[in-house]
């Protein structure tokens, strides 16, 4: 698992997926980040961070 | 140079959480990177050069975010703003052609010499002297480019966030300066890539949801002068459009000499080139780079125009307005973060300004690494330390990234106190940079090119440049010798001075050349065109190689030219 931190696409993947996590769940547990953009930016964010994760190097 | 004072009050916006959140992870990971790189650095090569090991994915999105600074993105949308889709001219004419160019003719020079920098390839091509003035001209450039970069972060960041200047400066200075010491050049590129997936993906959002909001293209085009959104209708005379110059110095100026002297011999951008794994990879890098480039406009243009549509009276029920200056004038430098107040909501107003944030240290990484490698290998070791072990070179190279974002550092200071010495250093660069492709251009391709010629033709295109500025006036600026002749606009007399400087550098490297002795042959194997053997591309798909590629961008790029003439 940690070998594939040497892979740049699998970083950029884990970083991308980690902000789709805060604005999905920003989304559906505060008021304060309940905006559509929000859900929909989060969505956008986590689909190119799972093929990101996904590429072979 | 960006201007951030005389700020409308309600741009200022509020951070939760959540926008802290992202940013912090943002920062956590381009140091993660750093760690990750250091593990990999053995040797000075490593360090300053990546080993020429970097894929081609990586390098090409580099090679562009390399130039993603703040220059281009907060200085593009407020240009987009002010000057409307004539933006676009600075991506499909003053980059694409010139980065084909590099792609397809400049590069098996560059990497085929195996040179480690642009000053290095001058010192095999021509001679000592004329390696040493642009290595140095280079080195103070960047450093300085780096330390202006940083003061524009800090004070855009106080000005709409009210974070504290110095914390700002040491902050992102810091970060900076862990993943370029820990993973050098590398650490530096693989930043570059992630900066770009966000600033694409971070800024994206704000151009679907302002063009939806100002009723799409066909609104905007129809509630702002025509000259605004046609490229190049109205640029038969230089007072016809808001940029102020015709369709020729707009060709020659920019087209020509500034973008091949930008694209084709700064070493910062051709850096991430020469770290292609092979050859092939080395010319497609900045040729695959081009394809994002052609399109970026839709990030850092559009917004710019959508901005100023919506400003217009049929609109204004939107309720959004570029802030002002002192003055009572646009503010154009504040029209991306305008917008990002107006459109983003908590959340991913945390991701908007980590994009700019990106922007910036992706600037400022990319000037140091450069730096770094150009004062080691092109001034360190030619001129004061040689034969010294690999290790001491790798030390050196460590040192010089810390003292280079400590002269930074030292430089946003400076630009906070004196603001007129931004100005003043950015018109010493261009007169610098103006004549550098004419110098590249003969020394690849007319082998009777001499190390006399380069030198003296640089200087007297420099000189040239200075003159010219002097002798003309345009906005209130230049003239300083005798305004003897007026320019409607800056921007135009940008192109002038650069083109005179070109000129004079052409022909006086080529007098100079004819009275002093060549090199022989020999020693100009693979260094210019007509003594090298031509490589032809060993990949069997046409899509792998250079000149289709290019010469499908290429189409494209006439293509994009005519549906928005």
């Amino acid at each position: 698992m940690f070998e594939k931190f040497n892979q740049l696409s699998f970083v950029i993947g884990v970083f991308f997926i980690t902000v789709a996590i805060i604005l999905i769940a920003g989304y559906f547990l505060s008021s304060a980040l309940h905006f559509d953009i929000n859900l929909y930016t989060g969505l956008g964010m986590m689909v190119f961070g799972l093929v990101m994760v996904n590429i072979k190097e | 140079m960006l201007y951030f004072k005389g700020i409308n009050p309600t741009i200022a916006m509020h951070l939760h959480l959540a926008d802290y959140l992202v940013i912090f992870v943002y920062f956590l990971f381009v140091i993660a990177v750093g760690f990750i790189i250091k593990k990999r650095i053995k040797s000075s090569n490593d360090f300053l050069n990546s080993n020429r090991s970097i894929p081609l994915w990586i390098t090409s999105l580099a090679f562009i975010s390399a130039n993603l600074g703040a220059q281009e993105v907060l200085g593009m949308v407020a240009s987009g703003a002010k000057y409307g889709i004539m933006t676009v001219h600075f991506y499909w004419v003053g980059a694409i052609f010139a980065m084909v160019f590099l792609g397809v003719f400049m590069m098996p020079f560059y990497y085929g010499s195996k040179a480690r920098s642009v000053p290095e390839y001058l010192s095999m091509r021509f001679d000592e002297k004329t390696r040493a003035l642009n290595a140095i001209t280079f080195a103070v450039m960047t450093v300085f480019s780096s330390g202006i970069s940083l003061y524009a972060l800090a004070k855009l960041l106080e000005v709409i966030l009210h974070w504290n200047f110095d914390l700002c400066i040491w902050l992102a200075a810091g970060i900076v300066m862990v993943y370029t010491f820990l993973g050098g050049l590398t650490s530096a590129v693989y930043n570059e890539v992630l900066q770009f997936f966000l600033i694409v993906l971070g800024l994206s959002p704000l151009v679907i949801v302002a063009l939806h909001d100002a009723g799409g293209w066909s609104s905007i085009q129809a509630n702002l002068q025509p000259e605004l959104t046609h490229a190049w209708k109205y640029m038969d005379k230089a007072e016809n459009n808001p940029l102020g110059v015709n369709f020729m110095s707009l060709i020659f100026g920019l087209g020509f000499v500034m973008s091949f002297g930008y694209w084709c011999t700064d070493f910062l951008v051709v850096q991430r080139a020469m770290i292609a794994k092979n050859m092939s990879e080395a010319q497609r890098t900045p040729i695959i780079a081009a394809i994002p480039k052609m399109f970026m406009p839709l990030i850092v243009v559009l917004p710019g125009i959508i901005a100023i549509a919506l400003m217009q009276s049929a609109l204004q029920s939107k309720g959004y307005a570029i802030p002002l200056d002192d003055n009572g004038g646009i503010n154009y430098t504040m029209t991306l973060p305008s917008l990002i107040a107006h459109y983003y909501p908590t959340g991913l107003l945390g991701v908007g300004i980590t994009a700019l944030i990106a922007s910036f240290m992706s600037g400022m990484a990319g000037n140091v690494t450069a730096f770094n490698s150009v004062f080691t290998y092109d001034i360190y070791q030619s001129y004061f330390v040689k034969n010294k072990s690999d290790q001491h070179y790798l030390t050196v190279g460590k040192l010089i990234t810390l003292f280079g974002i400590l002269f930074s550092i030292g430089t946003a200071y400076v630009a906070a106190s004196f603001n007129n010495i931004n100005d003043f250093l950015q018109l010493v660069f261009s007169f610098v940079n103006g004549p550098l492709f004419a110098t590249f251009l003969l020394g690849m391709f007319w082998k009777r090119t001499t190390g006399h010629g380069a030198f003296w033709g640089l200087m007297i295109g420099t000189l040239a440049a200075a003159a010219t500025h002097g002798l003309t006036i345009a906005e209130g600026k230049g003239g300083w010798i005798a305004p003897m002749y007026e320019i409607s606009s800056g921007m135009g007399q940008a192109f002038i001075v650069a083109a005179f400087s070109w000129i004079a550098n052409f022909f006086s490297t080529i007098i100079v050349s004819l009275f002093t002795k060549p090199k022989p042959d020999e020693a100009l194997r693979g260094l210019v065109y007509s003594l090298t053997e031509k490589v032809y591309a060993k990949e069997t798909k046409w899509y792998l190689r250079a000149g289709p590629l290019a010469l499908i961008l290429l189409i494209i790029t006439i293509a994009l030219n005519i549906i928005f003439f």
